[in-house]
């Protein structure tokens, strides 16, 4: 029982990370109706800027918003440079642009920073504490607690202030929002620039676990997808609910089920995302498609 | 100078023109009707002032050209297009839908007073305040168009068939709110509709456009008193 509840807490550590990723994921989703496949790497060319900020001897707490408000002017720039232009292509052709952002930024990040993997600090020690009797790292709980407060900013902008209105109104009715006044195509880049600065939070949070080295993202966007499948991928709760769910059922699958062990987690966050698009291809929270045709 | 002036303006669809030179005034404070048949060009007329479609010729709103301006900016400056569908955010509630129209605006305590006009014009939005914008009926989610567009508070609004689909009990409370709304708040209004009588009943001024040119134009009392007009264009 005891190791059971450690699990599952460290499942709600990296459901967290998976969250935040899956967030970003969705953001963008519902802003133009497209998958962002370089949002891994966005997070991981992030993760990188805040090991230079902090390896020039900035504090890790400084360094976290700076980083946070470089990732929303970076996603800005690039909804502004790269996305723009084709906005109005058809989706096949967007994805395939994001397919190439995620090869360029991959690229561009070994070019800078190479490829050799490098520690990552943690805020947090990796220190346990005794909570009536399962051990529980504060690494863990500093990922929780960091990961739910990040969600709960997006959550209230988006719902509670007049910004948020209109990123919504942006994304939901373009048309009608235009005839309201919302700047609609400023409200995609900060669509882009809100992704990214969530999705870096992702980054920052998982590199001192896995190392951090270019192609870092690549198995966690893989989770991300799982979580927001699994969510809905429209809704922006069920990607945190799908982002904790997916965390802990690998978390446990690797720990009880002897042949998936650390090798084939990744294939579960895979047989979630099929299961999911089988069984209940609306996610947990999205509404069924109901399309004219 | 008239508040808003089209002259000789052409639009349409990429190939397909629909209007072929359409000129037409709306006063400061006046009610205008444009009357004519399905695929007249009536709604393309609104569009092509809030800059939905591309367009030739002049668009004037208090002696500024509006060409090449994005609908946003059009829009900031004092039109209040409530679209064909109505253009309700179903994804939001009423009362959000209601905020997205006051979202521009400054004056805080003026704001509160539109909401209470509004909640005293259509009383049914406070009851549903909470609730989803889809959960209304076509009727409601008339009002809730109004409402929203009276509080951009507009010095013009485009109204694109207001009776499109609702009960005439319904018709008739929301046309007696448009006037009540032009005549309290001198907002200047340009009313597509296929209801003819109706429309001319509120306007002082018509145009009946005819395949995207104005047939015929007057004063509305003059129209509806002339039987050839009301039987070539208005069909009642």
């Amino acid at each position: 029982m005891q190791e059971f509840l450690q699990q599952l807490v460290g499942g709600l550590a990296i459901g967290g990370i998976f969250a935040s990723l899956a967030l970003a994921l969705v953001l963008i989703y519902n802003a133009m109706g497209l998958v962002n496949f370089a949002q891994g790497e966005m997070a991981m060319l992030a993760t990188f800027v805040a090991y230079a900020l902090i390896n020039r001897g900035m504090s890790y707490w400084i360094a976290l918003p700076v980083t946070l408000v470089l990732a929303f002017g970076g996603g800005i720039v690039i909804q502004r440079v790269v996305i723009r232009p084709v906005e109005k292509a058809p989706i096949l052709t967007l994805v395939i642009i994001t397919l190439g952002l995620a090869t360029l930024l991959n690229g561009l990040a070994g070019f800078i920073f190479g490829y050799v993997p490098r520690s990552f600090p943690s805020a947090f020690s990796a220190q346990t504490i005794d909570l009536l009797g399962v051990f529980i790292s504060y690494r863990d709980l500093g990922v929780i607690g960091v990961s739910g407060l990040v969600l709960l900013a997006v959550y209230l902008l988006l719902q509670h202030t007049t910004v948020g209105l209109t990123l919504r109104a942006a994304a939901h009715h373009p048309e009608a929002s235009r005839l309201l006044g919302v700047q609609v195509s400023w409200m995609l880049a900060l669509g882009w620039g809100l992704a990214a600065a969530v999705g870096a939070v992702s980054g920052i949070m998982v590199a001192p676990i896995l190392l951090l080295e270019p192609n870092m993202m690549q198995s966690i966007i893989i989770y991300a997808f799982a979580a927001a499948v699994l969510g809905g991928i429209e809704s922006p709760i069920g990607a945190v609910v799908g982002g904790l769910i997916v965390g802990v059922t690998v978390n446990l699958a690797g720990a009880y089920l002897p042949f998936v062990g650390g090798d084939l987690q990744l294939a579960v966050g895979l047989a979630i995302i099929i299961v999911v698009l089988i069984i209940r291809p609306n996610g947990l929270f999205g509404r069924a498609a109901a399309r004219r045709v | 100078m008239a508040l808003l002036e089209l002259e000789e303006v052409r639009a349409g669809y990429g190939p397909t023109s629909v209007l072929h030179g359409i000129s037409l005034e709306v006063p400061d404070g006046g009610v205008v009707s444009l009357l004519g048949a399905n695929g007249a060009g009536k709604t393309t007329t609104l569009r092509a002032i809030t800059g939905g479609v591309r367009w030739t010729g002049d668009i004037r709103f208090r002696g500024r050209s509006l060409r090449r301006m994005a609908t946003e900016e059009i829009v900031r400056r004092g039109i209040a297009h409530v679209p064909e569908g109505r253009g309700i955010c179903t994804e939001l509630t009423v009362d959000e839908n209601l905020r997205l129209g006051s979202h521009l605006r400054r004056d805080a305590p003026e704001v509160k007073k539109d909401y209470d006009r509004v909640f005293e014009y259509f009383p049914v939005l406070k009851q549903r305040r909470r609730l989803s914008a889809s959960t209304l009926s076509g009727g409601e989610q008339q009002m809730l168009a109004l409402a929203r567009a009276f509080l951009m508070r507009p010095t013009l609004m485009l109204l694109d068939e207001p009776s499109l689909g609702l009960a005439p009990i319904i018709v008739r409370s929301i046309f007696e709110i448009i006037r009540s709304i032009n005549e309290t708040s001198q907002v200047a209004v340009l009313l597509v509709e296929q209801n003819a009588r109706i429309a001319l009943d509120l306007s002082m001024t018509a145009y009946v456009l005819e395949v995207g040119r104005v047939a015929v134009h007057g004063a509305a009392a003059e129209l509806r008193g002339d039987d050839s007009v009301r039987r070539s264009y208005l069909g009642y």
